[in-house]
């Protein structure tokens, strides 16, 4: 009854196809601009833009034109990011209403992260999308509009992040029965939510190249335990799939966590970005549940057939995307170090 | 009767030449091209209400009839668009866009017999006509085969989604509910028809 | 074909295929508004109930498809819309259709009175009445759209409304079923016909 996800499976390949200019399914880093009150009239502008797929980020920085520049701009290159860095004369000391710009972000996935410090000690965050590549600077938000941002974080984090949506998809391969499916999601959504506030709270860090080959290494063990499913076999990650489901969740936990910066955000805030962001990573996980398990239906009622040899392609490709995955990262591990 | 041809003139006249392109921009989701393909489609409403009728007529006819439709809807969509991402002119033909799914809504509230075959011809060319109007006004905006990949295998998903509801419902007043679905799409083509005479559709 | 009101198969299928689509909604709804034409979504919905008459004609013509029972009660939903929006369309295209008021007026007296009667018509019969009141109706009320608003939307939003309308007048029907409940229709059709009558009286003086 399985052979009907094949076709399931072959989407999943034209929807690879689509984000393969967006090259190793690579886990999308956020951008981050800091604004600090060093005196009254003086604030400190620190723009963190990420290297986007190997080259410099496309999105540049224009602040307000009331804004004077003062002494030298600096730009540092690091391993994973250009630091521009500027001191600005605010005539009148007021920032608020003012309008920073990044144009060139619109072509681009990257969400960037405002944080603001004054010197009375407040300090606030607000999130800049692709989709307006502008922020006007505020004092204090109503709680609302920053869970919404994050909220909406969270939900372009898992739609974009193939790996994690690839290994859901073979959990659903493997399971079968409802009450499998509910423990095997359940038991995956706990791990990394656990993991995921671990890594934001900041109680342990994992660095990024070896956890996205991890990740990667995930997918490619499903792959043999899906063909193990078609050839009739059984193991102990098919009679339990859950435990599989949470041991690796527990990982893409970590990965999760890349996509939600918390660097120089107010302490006060981070419980309710954490919360909204998982948040969104659940609704993301269950719209393609949902949408996966009613595509296998409706192939079902209208009675789809296939080749025999088909029914081995959903392994086989989950197995060997795995694979060139993990290949293509435990490099990039060794080459950066 | 002076003043119906005194309307009937215009409407001839627009309905042959038309040529203002209500040139779409794409709209960003954030979340790169295929996405944001997939979000065009998911606002143009007089793609998504042929696609409707359509896939609900498909799911009318039977299993046979839905398999093939997902086939030959996704399959001539996606060849059309390719045409017409490499056309240097933007085609935009909006009474062509709206008589098909006016055309389309009008069969699925009539419910005739169909043969499999027939239906999914209709939706091959539903395809082909839209995937051309896509692929050129993508092209114009500067967007690409994967915008398009992203269109497509949202219609594809629609498509299946659909026929296969309708085929799995059984009592009849779902399937009148169906119909009425389609008397809906019909009303509004009508309605869109008459917009379009007068300009501001 | 029996008309069976509660398949629970089908209920749950209708309820899972609203989720699907509500999982999905808010992200078009979302990019609607931020193209700023989504007033004319709502102003087609809100247009068909801002007029007594109307709402009233829609109701009795949901009324009495229910009274007239199989296949009326099924084709007149199916045929209606496209008859209105046929009406709508003369209406844009600048086609005139004399004595629109007093139509509407009068379709509000003879569907009353028809539901009164409890008037069992031929199929055909019914159509070509309800099909000629349609007319009226969506010529009246299909056309008005502020300006910068998407036309697209107000129509879907127009056409949605109407349907709603009748649907509720056949749910309302439904009582036919049993004795009381053909009385109580009778006597609504009469509220329908003196709500006729005041419009006409409305529409000639």
């Amino acid at each position: 009854m399985r052979r009907y996800l094949v076709l399931m499976s072959a989407f999943f390949m034209l929807f690879l196809a689509g984000l393969s200019g967006i090259a190793s399914a690579h886990e999308s880093q956020p951008g981050l601009l800091e604004v600090r009150q060093l005196n009254t009239n003086r604030y400190e502008v620190i723009w963190r833009a990420p290297i986007y797929y190997g080259k410099p980020h496309p999105a540049t920085l224009q602040l307000p034109e009331e804004w004077q520049i003062v002494g030298e701009p600096t730009a540092r290159q690091l391993s994973d990011s250009a630091l521009h860095r500027r001191v600005v004369e605010v005539p009148g000391g007021s920032i608020n209403g003012s309008i920073i710009r990044l144009p060139g972000l619109e072509a681009t996935i990257t969400d960037v992260f405002v944080r603001i410090s004054r010197l009375d000690g407040s300090e606030t965050s607000q999130v800049v999308r692709p989709t307006l590549p502008f922020v006007e600077l505020r004092g204090e938000r109503p709680w609302y509009e920053s869970s919404r941002e994050y909220l909406l974080l969270g939900l372009h984090h898992i739609l974009m992040g193939i790996d994690h949506l690839l290994f859901v998809l073979g959990l659903l391969i493997i399971v079968s029965g409802r009450s499998m499916l509910i423990k095997t999601i359940t038991a995956f959504t706990v791990a990394h939510s656990i993991t995921l506030a671990i890594a934001t709270l900041g109680y342990a860090t994992v660095p990024g190249p070896p956890l996205n080959a991890a990740i990667a290494l995930s997918i490619l063990f499903l792959g043999p335990e899906i063909v193990r499913v078609w050839r009739g076999q059984t193991s102990f990650t098919i009679r339990h799939p859950w435990v599989v489901a949470f041991g690796f969740g527990l990982l893409h936990g970590f990965g999760f966590a890349s996509g939600l910066s918390t660097v120089g955000m107010p302490t006060s805030e981070i419980p309710l970005a954490l919360l909204m962001f998982n948040i969104g990573v659940e609704l993301g996980q269950l719209v393609f549940v949902v949408l996966i398990l009613q595509l296998y239906r409706s192939l079902k009622v209208l009675e789809f057939r296939w080749p025999h040899w088909m029914e081995f392609a959903p392994g086989y490709t989950i197995g060997s995307l795995g694979a060139y995955w993990t290949i293509q990262r435990t490099l990039m591990m060794f080459a950066i170090n | 009767m002076k003043m119906i041809h005194a309307s009937i003139l215009p409407t001839l006249a627009l309905l042959v030449l038309s040529p203002q392109a209500a040139l779409a921009h794409l709209v960003t989701s954030g979340l790169g091209p295929f996405y944001d393909g997939a979000l065009h489609l998911a606002i143009s409403p007089d793609d998504l209400l042929g696609l409707v009728a359509v896939t609900l007529l498909a799911g009318l006819c039977g299993a046979r009839a839905g398999r093939l439709t997902v086939f030959s809807l996704s399959l001539s969509w996606f060849i059309a668009g390719l045409v017409g991402l490499n056309l240097p002119v933007t085609i935009d033909l909006p009474w062509l866009s709206i008589l098909s799914f006016l055309v389309l809504g009008v069969l699925v509230a009539i419910n005739p017999k169909m043969h499999p075959k027939v239906v999914a011809s209709l939706a091959g060319l539903f395809g082909l006509i839209h995937g051309l109007f896509n692929g050129s006004a993508l092209a114009a905006i500067g967007a690409g085969p994967l915008a398009l990949t992203g269109i497509v295998v949202t219609v594809l998903v629609i498509a299946l989604l659909i026929s296969a509801f309708v085929v799995s419902l059984h009592a009849a007043w779902t399937r009148i509910a169906v119909r009425v679905a389609g008397s809906w799409v019909a009303a509004v083509g009508m309605l869109m028809f008459g917009w379009l005479v007068r300009g501001t559709g | 074909m029996k008309i069976h009101f509660l398949c629970r198969k089908d209920v749950r299928r209708m309820i899972m295929t609203l989720f699907v689509v509500f999982l999905f909604a808010p992200v078009s709804a979302w990019a609607h508004v931020e193209s700023g034409q989504a007033g004319g979504f709502f102003s087609g919905l809100s247009h068909p109930v801002s007029g007594l008459d109307h709402v009233l004609a829609m109701v009795a013509v949901g009324l009495w498809g229910a009274q007239l029972g199989r296949p009326a009660i099924w084709l007149l939903p199916v045929a209606f819309p496209m008859m209105m929006a046929f009406g709508g369309m003369l209406g844009l295209m600048g086609i005139p259709v004399p004595g629109i008021e007093i139509g509407i007026a009068v379709s509000g007296i003879v569907l009353g009175a028809l539901i009164l009667g409890e008037t069992k018509m031929p199929m055909i019969g019914a159509l070509i009445v309800v099909a000629f009141f349609a007319i009226f109706h969506g010529h009246a009320h299909g056309t008005e759209l502020e300006a910068g608003q998407n036309a697209m939307l107000y129509s879907m939003g127009f056409v949605i409304c109407t349907g709603t309308l009748h649907a509720i007048g056949i749910g309302m029907g439904l009582v036919h079923r049993w004795k009381f409940g053909r009385l109580a229709l009778r006597g609504a059709g009469s509220v329908v016909m003196a709500g006729g009558l005041y419009f006409l009286w409305g529409a000639l003086s």
